[in-house]
């Protein structure tokens, strides 16, 4: 195919398949237009797989008019908004991104610069990488949201129905997402960063209520600083260009940095950019709150969408700040991150904020990964990067089918779901095995990462503790569920399509990448690794990973680091618990009431019993969060003031280096 | 099976149920369990669990509110089970047999294997009461002994 | 096809070591108290009567989750005698537990509810400390194969890591279920919460857990071992003493509440381990 069309595709028809969604109200048209722009997106993301890396500059002039223009518009939107919702941090960083970004623009006259720069969009592996993550994850979001949306409404029993609305935000995400990863301009960069947060900004507000609103101005006012740090950098880089636009590409600060410590300052600017975008501490509420939204929000925001561009930038930038203190403290930023969530997510009551700090913590690994800044630890950031992709989606999919089935969000109200729902237990609970033990991909890539920590001795000994922290509050939901009375004679609950067909290629996705990593990392990730970091050793023999010892990879002979014999490990997995969980039946005979100190009364699947004053009492259990000791309370206070703490270090090395 | 049915014998564990005794026994069942008597010798452990247990030591006459918890707890013993009455009042109700709430010995409620007389029964007999409930097992199972 | 020999043995032989191991266990505890005690091959008898139960059931998915802790277990012994990497036997480990709280919190029932919540709280005790103790001895060795600690010459990591060694014997404490942290359950007959974890199970799979149970007290003493792995006899002397020691602990000390086994363990534990580290890196100067 054409590069034009694979471009176009990949940026613009989700655009337009926004735009006929929202224009077509009917059900069923609408939700074909959505099945196959997906269907167009995925096929589309292969071919450029294919096509393998190269470059493109759209020829038309009116491209980069057009980006200038909505640029403004959307700004002026922030701030129309800041002004009717009358909330003033909304308004304030909007000002401070349009003022210097028109002065930029307008008084320095950069505008004339920008239009020069060429190529408008580079792809190398890393955004391909990035591009089959978005369309193929974010497109099963989309099927979903169609009769989530549907089930949504109903419930709530709105009038008028807003889902038009709603899917033409989340379509277009898409598109924004694919141009964000393949943009090499700075400025158009910039402007596919905004689109994201504005998407993002109407879809967490698309259900109306005052917290949705709420949360959706800090969702904007918060990702606003980050455009701001965006902008500042942009000038600062053109003004060290001597007013040309020579540094204002990605491939060229990569290129120039690492040598010049004077180009640090806009690297950390970026970085921070991205940390905000990640929701790394102290910034981490905007995605907490961003829970209000319906969950494909969730789901799409957590995935493939929106977190992933963050995290996607610092990777991107990590040749720029490889050897420097920046790297590091962009590790310990990122592994005092995947600490601070993983604790907190003890305390949560809510399936979605569990899912929410879990996705915290990850993305604070991954972006300590890129701060470790070796081949090993960019293969763990890559290879977590998709892994988390899919076993979050399935995760957040799989908790808005819960909560459409029990109309709750809340893990109290889940207890013996599987019982009730076994279908969709037994997917949730591949997904939330799938998040944190071996021999899923998850675990891959916290292996890896460990394995390469050691060059960080503070993040190293973060990492363990919110590894071991991850288990606890994983194992304690997954719990919930699994507590059923002794009862036989459960039926299989029957998903409506647009459920279940992207829950079981999830499924299927975590097993098949899973599997099949090794090969999966030596077509394909291992090139991403190189396109950030130069790698002379191959993680990957046959299909095992492995990690050779920096003396084998320069030709000699010596032993592993370590290794990760992955389909054994699967095998393994199959023994232990898929075999039994066919095998193993049990008889209507065999089963005995639970152990009630013999007060029980009724049948075997009793939970009554007599008190002491000869009265029937229901049992009645409750999970444990521990909520005194790592509730949001109790540590929130110490975790902002290391945090910006820790931003401050950051931007003092980076000052201090500069000057 | 040999191996299985020899282990049978050898590792009987005990759980200990006191119906509306006067405590007297049950000091004796636990006086098994010190150094001077030393059950665990044989194997014998006490559980605090039906669901782990082999042997049942019921101490005390039933009455009318604990029959219930008694069957209870038999039915979550898994097979094969024994029951053991110990003192007098298991057996019969002794001094309590005409009481208002007593229903009577512990073979009112569920089938007994071995019957310990005693006001207390001493710990030598209730040893020999468990030997005994045992060999009966192994009879039961076909392992002479 | 060595190295499937190895492991079938390994399979065969280390619950044997195991199951003796727990009657000596037992035949100490009783001595150190003052009475005969049960003889050494009890813990056969029991495991051998528990297979000949009948099966009694409080929910499907327990009986599961009791297989994956046993296969995952196994693995780990065979990842330790295939000599392979020490920080992914230490996740395997993690799945084996996982998979025994998870087997605790399958039926509804306050007991077993109860001590799988313990059980969590004691993974997130020891899991810090060995995932630390797997990173110095990458610091000691470059590398984090078992391979690398028994290649011959390598020299013992004692000497070097005896903070985290000291920081292992807490972790040993409480994967073998001794006082103090004895929490979720325990090998003694009566406890507070019933049975804890274990108070559902029974007959064949309580059985089959005594049998991972073997497994756990090769597999922990074997990485005690691995402390003094050249020559190997002084780390299998080091590791017998250790599970000596355990024993005089378990008898002299008091059950500890959970919150407190936590902070004492990361208190004591993680910042031994975190000096050494430390002291490891300055003196290595990075990775
Ligand atoms: S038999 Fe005697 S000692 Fe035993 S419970 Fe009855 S009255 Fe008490």
């Amino acid at each position: 195919m054409d590069l034009n069309w694979m471009m176009a595709v990949a940026i613009l028809l989700p655009l337009i398949a926004g735009i006929l969604v929202f224009i077509i109200r009917q059900y069923h048209i609408r939700g074909l237009i959505v099945i196959l722009t997906a269907i167009a997106l995925i096929i589309n993301s292969i071919f450029l797989m294919l096509h393998g890396p190269d470059t493109y500059t759209p020829t038309s002039h009116y491209w980069g008019l057009a980006i200038t223009i909505l640029d403004y518009a959307m700004l002026l939107f922030y701030i129309y908004a800041g002004l009717s919702l009358k909330n003033w941090l909304v308004l304030i960083f909007a000002l401070t991104q349009i003022i210097p970004l028109a002065y930029w623009e307008f008084g320095m006259g950069a505008s004339k610069a920008l239009e020069e720069i060429k190529p408008a969009f580079v792809f190398d592996h890393l955004s391909i990488v990035m591009v089959l993550v978005i369309s193929i994850v974010g497109s099963l979001i989309t099927i979903f949201a169609l009769r989530y949306m549907y089930d949504h409404e109903h419930h709530k029993e709105i009038e008028k129905s807003r889902q038009s609305r709603f899917l033409f935000w989340l379509v277009m995400f898409l598109g924004a997402m694919n141009g964000l990863v393949m943009a090499n301009n700075l400025l158009w960069l910039y402007f596919f960063w905004e689109v994201t947060t504005l998407c993002c900004f109407e879809l967490i507000a698309h259900d109306l209520t005052k917290e949705a609103i709420n949360n959706a101005a800090r969702a904007l006012w918060m990702n606003s600083i980050g455009g701001t740090a965006m902008i500042l950098a942009m000038i600062y880089l053109f003004a060290k260009g001597g007013g040309t636009a020579e540094l204002l590409t990605l491939e060229s600060i990569i290129k120039a940095g690492g040598n010049q410590a004077m180009l640090l300052l806009p690297v950390a600017l970026m970085c921070f950019t991205g940390f905000i975008k990640a929701a790394q501490f102290p910034f981490q509420t905007w995605l907490l709150g961003a829970m209000v939204a319906p969950t494909p929000v969730s789901a799409l925001l957590h995935s493939s969408t929106m977190v992933k561009a963050g995290v996607y930038l610092v990777l991107r930038l990590a040749p720029a700040f490889a050897g420097s203190y920046l790297g590091i403290m962009v590790a310990i930023c990122g592994a005092f991150t995947f600490f601070a969530a993983s604790i907190l997510a003890i305390a949560q009551t809510t399936g979605k904020r569990v899912l929410a700090y879990s996705t915290i913590a990850n993305l604070g690994l991954i972006i300590a990964c890129a701060g470790i800044n070796s081949p090993l630890a960019i293969a763990a950031a890559i290879l977590l990067i998709i892994f988390h992709a899919i076993s979050k989606c399935l995760m957040f999919l799989c908790a808005g089918t819960i909560e459409h089935l029990v109309w709750s969000r809340e893990i109290e109200d889940m207890e013996g779901l599987a019982e009730k729902f076994p279908v969709t237990t037994f997917i949730t609970a591949i997904g939330i095995l799938s998040m944190f033990l071996p021999p899923f991909g998850m675990l891959l890539g916290k292996w890896l990462a460990l394995e390469s920590v050691f060059a960080v001795p503070l993040a190293a000994i973060l990492f363990v503790i919110a590894s071991a922290a991850t288990m606890v509050f994983w194992a304690k939901w997954l719990g919930r569920l699994l507590q059923v009375l002794p009862r036989l004679g459960r039926k299989f609950e029957s998903l409506s399509l647009s459920y279940s067909v992207p829950l079981w290629l999830l499924v299927l996705g975590i097993f098949v990448v899973g599997i099949g990593v090794a090969p999966v990392y030596q077509r394909f990730v291992s090139f991403a690794v190189n396109n950030v970091v130069a790698a002379t050793e191959a993680f990957a023999a046959g299909w095992n990973i492995v990690v050779p010892s920096a003396s084998v990879a320069a030709g000699g002979t010596g032993a592993l680091i370590g290794s990760f014999p992955v389909w054994p490990l699967y095998i393994v997995f199959g023994v232990a618990i898929v075999l039994p969980l066919i095998f193993v039946t049990i008889k209507p005979g065999e089963l005995r009431p639970v152990y009630l100190c013999g007060e029980q009364v009724g049948g075997v699947d009793t939970d009554e019993w007599i008190t002491t004053a000869d009265q029937k009492a229901k049992l009645q259990l409750g999970g444990f969060y521990w909520q005194g000791a790592t509730g949001e309370g109790a540590v929130n206070p110490w975790f902002y003031t290391v945090s910006i703490a820790l931003l401050i270090i950051l931007f003092a090395v980076v000052v201090g280096v500069s000057l | 099976m040999g191996i299985i049915n020899t282990s049978r014998i050898k590792s009987p564990w005990i759980m200990h149920f006191d119906n509306s005794s006067c405590n007297g026994c049950d000091i004796e069942v636990l006086a098994c369990l010190t150094p001077l008597y030393d059950v665990e010798r044989f194997g014998i452990v006490n559980m605090g669990n039906p669901k782990h247990a082999d042997v049942l030591v019921v101490t005390g006459p039933v009455n009318r509110r604990t029959a219930r918890v008694l069957k209870n707890l038999y039915a979550q013993i898994p097979d094969p089970k024994m029951v053991i009455a110990v003192g007098t009042c298991a057996c019969s109700g002794g001094v309590f047999h005409n009481c208002y709430n007593i229903l009577g010995g512990v073979d009112k409620v569920i089938p007994v294997d071995v019957y310990v007389p005693g006001c207390a029964a001493k710990p030598e007999a209730i040893i020999d009461g468990v030997v005994l409930a045992l060999q009966k097992l192994s009879k039961a199972l076909g392992v002479a002994k | 096809m060595n190295q499937w020999w190895i492991a079938i043995i390994a399979i065969i032989v280390a619950p044997i070591i195991g199951g003796f191991l727990a009657g000596i266990d037992r035949k100490i505890t009783a001595r150190l108290q003052g009475r005969y005690g049960p003889p050494i091959v009890q813990p056969f008898y029991d495991f051998f009567k528990l297979l000949g139960k009948s099966r009694i059931a409080t929910s499907r998915m327990q009986f599961v989750w009791i297989y994956g802790y046993l296969v995952f277990m196994i693995t780990c012994v065979v990842f330790l005698v295939l000599k392979l990497d020490l920080l992914l036997l230490i996740f395997l480990l993690g799945f084996a537990g996982i998979s025994f709280v998870l087997g605790g919190f399958s039926s509804k029932s306050p007991y077993s509810h109860f001590g799988a919540n313990r059980e969590l709280m004691q993974i997130l005790s020891y899991e810090p400390v060995l995932l630390l103790m797997a990173l110095g001895v990458y610091a000691q060795n470059g590398s984090f194969m078992i391979s690398e600690i028994m290649k011959p010459g390598a020299a013992p990591l004692l000497p070097s890591l005896w903070p985290i060694f000291i920081a292992v014997l807490l972790v040993l404490t409480i994967k073998l279920r001794k006082s103090p942290f004895d929490l979720s359950t325990s090998h003694h007959g009566h406890q507070e919460l019933v049975k804890g974890i274990m108070t559902e199970f029974s007959g064949p799979y309580y059985a089959l857990i005594n049998l991972t149970e073997w497994y756990e007290i090769v597999l922990v003493l074997g990485i005690v071992a691995l402390f003094w792995a050249n020559p190997l006899w002084v780390g299998i002397i080091i590791a017998l003493a250790a599970f000596v020691l355990e024993l005089i602990i378990d008898n002299i000390a008091a059950r500890m509440t959970v919150g407190w086994m936590v902070k004492f363990t990361w208190a004591v534990g993680l910042v031994l381990c975190v000096l050494n580290i430390a002291y490891l890196y300055l003196i290595k100067g990075g990775a």
